[in-house]
């Protein structure tokens, strides 16, 4: 019974894992605990890796739709297929009109394959990765540079904190392998506060708990900053560039003045001041319950000023982590699944760096910006989608639907048959993560090596070597034969994995990017410039506006919580399956979905636990099951964001900067179902 | 007590003996630090000198997911089963997962014996290695089960500068010393007094989780347990499930049919009693709908009165993995602790 | 190695729709052997085979008195009881059993006997009932009290009426919301018990429905002055073995697959869960 050392397929956390084999199966998942994340530690989904590879639901063929229908097609005809149907497209419409998508679920060389794809091969600008609606935008708030979360922050900086910050962040579902240092660290008597609407088990134990209310993270982040600088004499360095106007954008923010739209009780703020400046190491954690707010660029911003404050103030020493959702999304972006860049975070208009790519490739490389993942819906007229699902990232989910069906041409490589594949015109299967080599990045930068433990269940095989079939059929083949190969030229190009040799071994947690070689580059990639405030926009401070506001019509507010339930209906933990393969490891008690409604809420909307409820906002109507929970604020139901998608209830507001729709709180009214 | 030595240098003669006629599970190291029982090509991966293996020895008598039953709908139906009939011998491996097989055969075996189970238990054969030096996790003195064993084992090593002293604890054991005759010693007396020497320093050494089963049995079985615990672990478990696939007692278990064209496989996995799902019935109707029930449910089974009895002894043998592998802070010390104070920390 | 797990092949003989959503299946095993080894008495159970869906627990609803087959009645509720209902006469299912412990009978003799049977609850009553009433003479009443949603929900229907009918025995019925055409009792199944009269300090009363149902009328047999263990009823559980091994039905210190699925309300009492 030999145990193949890999990692984790599903979360950002990149937890260090064993997998058992017998008789070409996978039969079993032991924890690492010399692995510096999981540290011997696995939870649900990591306990049951296995079952999303050995499941009878796998795609096993290339599929061909005729007269209809998806039908099994050879390797062959099915590149050639998809060949014709981009060559058609490309020559009609031209590469504008083709989208890409990489996956946060594949490995670096996949995505660096397929970017080679779009912008060598199809010679289009579109490429990107819908999970990137789900991660962080806006700068990395200590190193206010680009999005990279590229500091020297590390999930081990729990370790020696005195305080933790739980910003929107659930780590107990989001992040176990995170909420476990969390765990350990109030053990050893590390405060933590958390921020966030949803009373969650650490928010239960935590020092102070600010029942933030959805879409007013900036206004709280500015009354703290209010008080620092105001009230708490935390001494600011006058000369730091941007202080005045942080300081009069923030002027007045008084706790007890913005109670009423923050839900934050003014006290309750007042301590979290002190236990800040009276701490010697704080982390600051945020995922997706701020990154999916309506505000959270400038929350970010916010964040990254209270850190440049501390590091410039003599205040305490700040890390802010933000925790990517998924395994590679750390990765698909570093290797340039992105509209702006190519692998390596190497801007389109250097154009040195540039025709570096260009000699490597033999070819040409589109220049242009291209459409972000949610831009390409509706106007590009083909897409080639490899393990992602705009139906289910997008918060938009029956629009970005629509969009698929009225597409000439789609094609998705996945492992299952996902709700995007069963639209397309050809579905190409790939193999799993056990049963093929590669790397991916996790949320901290490790760049870990994954193992082969069993062969691929019929045909698949894996995305790099699918992509690259099918841009032989189009007459340009990618001249790669191993994963191996792939990572030495990514290594050689995209200089932050510069120095890293292949394969970084998983079970001691991979090699971190940057290397002392490659430490330059990610230096200049990460902006390591000068700490700096900013002021907080008057926009954001507001919130997310009138439309969000409750009234006798609609007495309740929804808020999507992305940090609920965050795994439910995702494909791959959909298919991760545990008591007798009847429920998904996640959402086994509410397997359709769930409100989730304070106690107050429910006796006075007359719902009851367990049965369906009646919604109704301004948008639309739904049914959900109602879950009678204390977590759930007086005043404001929570779903699963993944489950608003669909809802039909929700409004979206749309990112100002970067066009990133997003689901804002929405009025509503609860009742039973007659 | 039975005892002989086997001289250093003839350990590993011996190892290779025991691997002509079985397999040799031992403990070895896998990747970095990482140490697992684990079928051995050679004596020189044993790596004797270790605290806990990573997984107790369930896998090999228990595994995660196995075939059951094999059935053909092609026709008229036909049903078979398999088993597992390869010789093991657990060579080197700790007291407290020795003594965790014991209940595994008080939950196995009884009335109605598994077959699966017991195909592999009859053909194992276990040799245990005392515990000179417990690391921080561990509480096997307060589960009864380590870190030197009076009995339950087949035979007992205790490691000394000159080799292994060896306790002889059953025919099986005996056997093992009558087939090598030529490589055993007689045990002189000061050899058999240091390992009384040392498993008495052993019981020195152990660090905070403590002797805290014991107080919380009483109250778990009177049912004197304050609700507030049972909320306040709930707020610290996760239900990651690894508290129960760690352990070396925890044996629940969920079937499933597969099919792959006509032929079937009837499997059964781990499954784990905090899993929201675990008791759910077809209806949808869930006895235990909230965690702190299915916390209660599951230490009850682990440290009351009333299941030690059915089982024979406590079902935990104290080996602390729980405390390695909570994601929250929901492991036995932990929650044993809480019963007993009444409240969590 | 004789092997617990490995089910006994049975032939679907008959499949009578009962309710919109429940059907009883009889089944015969298809060795002779085995079907002459296969003794049950009521209150037992089998573990039901479904090759390729499953397995699921289902108490055996027929008297074994004169036949060599037996029934199943089940409700369309999960994977395994859906492809069930898809089979019709001739399918081929798997046996496992029979499992559990049994009502009590030869102990009961003498007594006044009550059934209370909610909904589906009287599946596992149906066999007491016939035993019971086959040897009427040796019981001193038989009344059988049932209860349902809806008249629709009524299982048993033909039964139902002769046992109305049939002397020696009372049959009251009742329906929580009526329909048209239904001139009966309207009310929760509790509602009947006013109207029984027998001397409890010698009566016993089986019970058997959902969890809630249960709950209630066990509080009013307490106040009619029935001793807790002269309540019997057995308790549904996701018992997915069958013999005390995978631990899915386990209830504080008892297993109900095989300490059960028949429990007194004194046993009942006892086990820690209970009362949630």
């Amino acid at each position: 019974m030999p145990e193949i050392a890999t990692v984790c397929p599903y979360c950002g956390c990149g937890c260090g894992l064993y997998l058992h084999v017998r008789d070409g199966r996978l039969i079993g998942v032991s924890p690492s605990r010399s692995h510096p994340v999981s540290q011997g530690r696995l939870c649900v989904k990591g306990w049951h890796a296995h079952e999303v590879v050995d499941n009878p639901n796998r795609l096993t063929h290339p599929l061909v739709r005729r007269e209809g229908n998806l039908v099994v097609a050879s390797w062959e005809e099915a590149a050639e297929v998809v060949a014709n149907g981009l060559s058609k497209v490309l020559e009609s419409e031209g590469p504008q009109a083709i989208g890409v998508l990489g996956s946060a679920r594949c490995t670096n060389e996949d995505n660096y394959v397929l970017v080679r794809f779009a912008r060598g091969t199809l010679r289009t600008p579109n490429i990107d990765c819908s999970a990137r609606v789900q991660c962080v935008p806006g700068p990395a708030p200590t190193s206010g540079g680009p999005s990279l979360g590229a500091g020297a922050e590390e999930i081990a900086d729990l370790d020696s904190a005195d305080l933790i910050l739980l910003v929107g962040s659930d780590p107990t579902e989001e992040h176990p392998a995170v909420a476990a240092r969390v765990y350990r660290a109030r053990q050893r008597g590390a405060r933590v506060v958390a921020a966030a609407a949803r009373a969650h088990p650490l928010a239960r134990l935590a020092d102070v708990h600010l029942p933030v209310r959805p879409g007013s993270e900036v206004r709280w982040l500015g009354s703290l900053l209010h008080l620092l600088l105001a009230e708490q004499g935390f001494a600011a360095d006058a000369d730091m560039p941007g202080l005045s106007e942080l300081r009069a954008s923030v002027a007045g923010l008084r706790p007890e003045d913005t109670e009423a739209a923050t839900n934050v009780p003014a006290e309750a703020l007042r301590e979290v001041a002190r236990l800040y400046l009276s701490s010697k190491q704080v982390v600051i954690l945020y995922s997706t319950g701020l990154a999916l707010s309506t505000v959270a660029g400038p929350a970010l911003q916010a964040l990254g000023s209270l850190a440049a404050l501390s590091s410039r103030g003599g205040g305490p020493e700040v890390s802010v982590l933000g925790l990517l959702s998924r395994n590679n999304l750390q990765g698909c972006r570093d290797m340039g699944v992105a509209p702006d860049s190519l692998p390596g975070y190497v801007p389109l208009n250097d154009d040195a760096a540039v025709a570096r790519f260009e000699q490597a490739w033999k070819c040409e490389v589109a220049r242009e910006k291209g459409l972000r993942a949610w831009e390409m819906l509706g106007r590009v007229r083909a897409m080639y989608v490899v393990g992602d699902d705009v139906t289910r990232s997008l918060p938009d989910a029956d629009a970005a639907r629509r969009a698929l069906e009225a597409l000439d041409f789609l094609v998705v490589q996945d492992i299952f048959m996902s709700p995007a594949a069963s639209m397309a015109d050809v579905v190409l299967p790939a193999a799993a993560f056990a049963e093929r080599e590669g790397t991916w990045t996790n949320l901290e930068r490790r760049v870990q090596g994954i193992r082969k433990a069993v062969a691929p269940p019929g045909e698949a095989r894996e995305d790099w070597r699918i992509v690259a079939d099918v841009s032989r059929a189009m007459g340009k083949p990618l001249p790669y034969e191993s994963a191996k190969q792939i990572f030495e030229e990514i290594a050689d190009l995209a200089s932050i994995y510069a120095g890293i040799a292949y394969p970084p071994a998983a079970v001691n947690g991979g090699i971190r990017w940057p290397t002392p070689e490659g430490r330059k580059a990610g230096e200049t990639v990460a902006g390591s410039g000068e700490a700096e405030v900013t002021a907080l926009s008057a926009e954001a401070l507001k919130g997310p506006g009138a439309r969000a506001e409750t009234n006798e019509e609609y007495p309740l507010l929804l808020a999507a919580d992305p940090t609920l339930r965050p795994w439910d209906g995702e494909v791959t933990v959909c298919h991760t399956l545990t008591s007798a393969g009847e429920f998904a490891v996640v959402a086994r008690d509410y397997p359709d979905g769930m409100l989730c409604l304070n106690p107050e809420d429910a006796k006075r909307f007359g719902v009851r636990g367990g049965r369906p409820a009646r919604v109704v906002s301004p948008k639309g109507e739904s049914q959900m099951q109602v879950r009678v929970t204390e977590e759930a604020p007086e005043g404001i139901a929570l779903v699963p964001y993944n489950q608003a998608m669909h809802s039909g209830l929700m409004e979206i507001s749309t990112d100002p900067e970067t066009g990133r729709p997003v689901l804002a709180p929405t009025p509503i009214l609860v009742g039973p179902v007659q | 007590m039975t005892a002989r030595m086997l001289p250093g240098n003839k350990i590993d003669e011996f190892a290779v003996r025991l691997m002509r006629s079985a397999e040799v599970v031992a403990p070895r190291r896998v990747g970095e630090e990482d140490v697992f029982y684990g079928a051995i090509a050679s004596p020189d991966e044993i790596a004797w000198d270790y605290g806990t293996a990573v997984e107790p020895l369930k896998r090999f008598l228990l595994p995660q997911r196995e075939p059951i039953l094999r059935f053909s709908t092609n026709g008229r139906i036909r049903v078979g089963a398999e088993y597992d009939e390869q010789q093991r011998v657990f060579l080197g491996v700790r007291c407290c997962d020795v003594t965790g097989v014991a209940v595994l055969d008080a939950m196995y075996g009884g009335d109605t014996v598994d077959p699966y189970y017991m195909s592999r238990r009859e053909r194992s054969t276990f040799i245990a290695l005392t515990c000179q030096q417990p690391e921080p996790h561990c509480f096997c003195v307060c589960g009864d089960a380590g870190p030197f064993l009076e009995g339950g084992y087949d035979q007992q090593w205790t490691a000394l500068p000159e080799g292994m002293l060896v306790e002889i604890g059953s025919a099986a054991g005996e056997a093992l010393v009558r087939d090598n005759e030529d490589l055993f010693a007689e045990a002189e007396v000061d050899q058999v007094a240091a390992r009384y020497r040392l498993a008495r320093e052993a019981e020195q050494k152990f660090g905070e989780f403590k002797s805290y089963i014991a107080g919380a049995m009483r109250k778990l079985s009177m049912n004197e347990v304050a609700p507030a615990v049972w909320e306040q672990a709930a707020d610290r478990c996760m239900e990651c499930g690894g508290c129960t696939y760690l352990c070396p007692t925890c044996s629940c278990f969920t079937v499933t049919d597969r099919m792959a064209g006509q032929d079937g496989v009837r499997e059964r996995h781990w499954d784990a009693c905090l899993y929201s799902c675990y008791a759910r019935e077809a209806s949808g109707h869930n006895p235990r709908p909230e965690r702190e029930d299915r916390l209660r449910a599951r230490f009850f089974h682990k440290i009351s009165h009333q299941w030690a009895v059915r089982n024979g002894r406590q079902a935990c043998v104290g080996c602390g993995r729980c405390v390695l592998g909570c994601m929250g802070w929901a492991h036995t010390p932990a929650v044993s602790e809480g019963i007993r104070r009444g409240v969590m920390t | 190695m004789n092997n617990p797990y490995l089910p006994k092949l049975a032939t679907i003989q008959k499949v009578k729709v009962e309710t919109y959503d429940t059907t009883t299946f009889t089944l015969r095993l298809d060795d002779s052997g085995e079907r002459k080894a296969f003794e049950y008495r009521p209150g037992q159970f089998v573990e039901l085979s479904v090759f390729g869906a499953g397995e699921a627990p289902f108490c055996i609803s027929s008297s074994a008195h004169g036949r060599d087959d037996f029934d199943l009645s089940v409700r369309k509720v999960g994977r395994v009881t859906g492809v069930l209902h898809e089979m019709g006469e001739g399918g081929q299912v798997g046996i496992r059993g029979p499992l559990g412990n049994c009502f009590p009978f030869e102990e009961v003799k003498g007594k006044h006997i009550l059934f209370v049977g909610g909904g589906i609850g009287l599946f596992p009553l149906r066999p007491q009932i016939q035993d019971v009433y086959r040897e009427r003479a040796q019981f001193a009443s038989v009344t059988v009290l049932y209860g349902a949603r809806t008249p629709e929900d009524l299982v048993y229907q033909d039964e139902l009426e002769q046992w109305q009918q049939q002397e020696g025995m009372t049959c009251l019925l009742t329906v929580d919301t009526a329909a048209d055409g239904w001139s009966g009792n309207v009310g929760v199944v509790g509602s009947l018990l006013p109207k029984v009269s027998i001397d409890v300090s010698n009566a016993v009363a089986f019970v058997c429905g959902p969890p809630i149902m249960i709950r209630f009328v066990v509080q009013d047999l307490s106040g009619m002055g029935f001793g807790d263990d002269a309540i019997i009823t057995t308790l549904e559980r996701h018992m997915r073995c069958g013999i005390g091994k995978c631990n899915h039905c386990m209830i504080g210190d008892k297993w109900v697959c095989k300490d059960g699925p028949v429990f007194s309300y004194r046993e009942m009492r006892a086990m820690a869960e209970f009362e949630e």
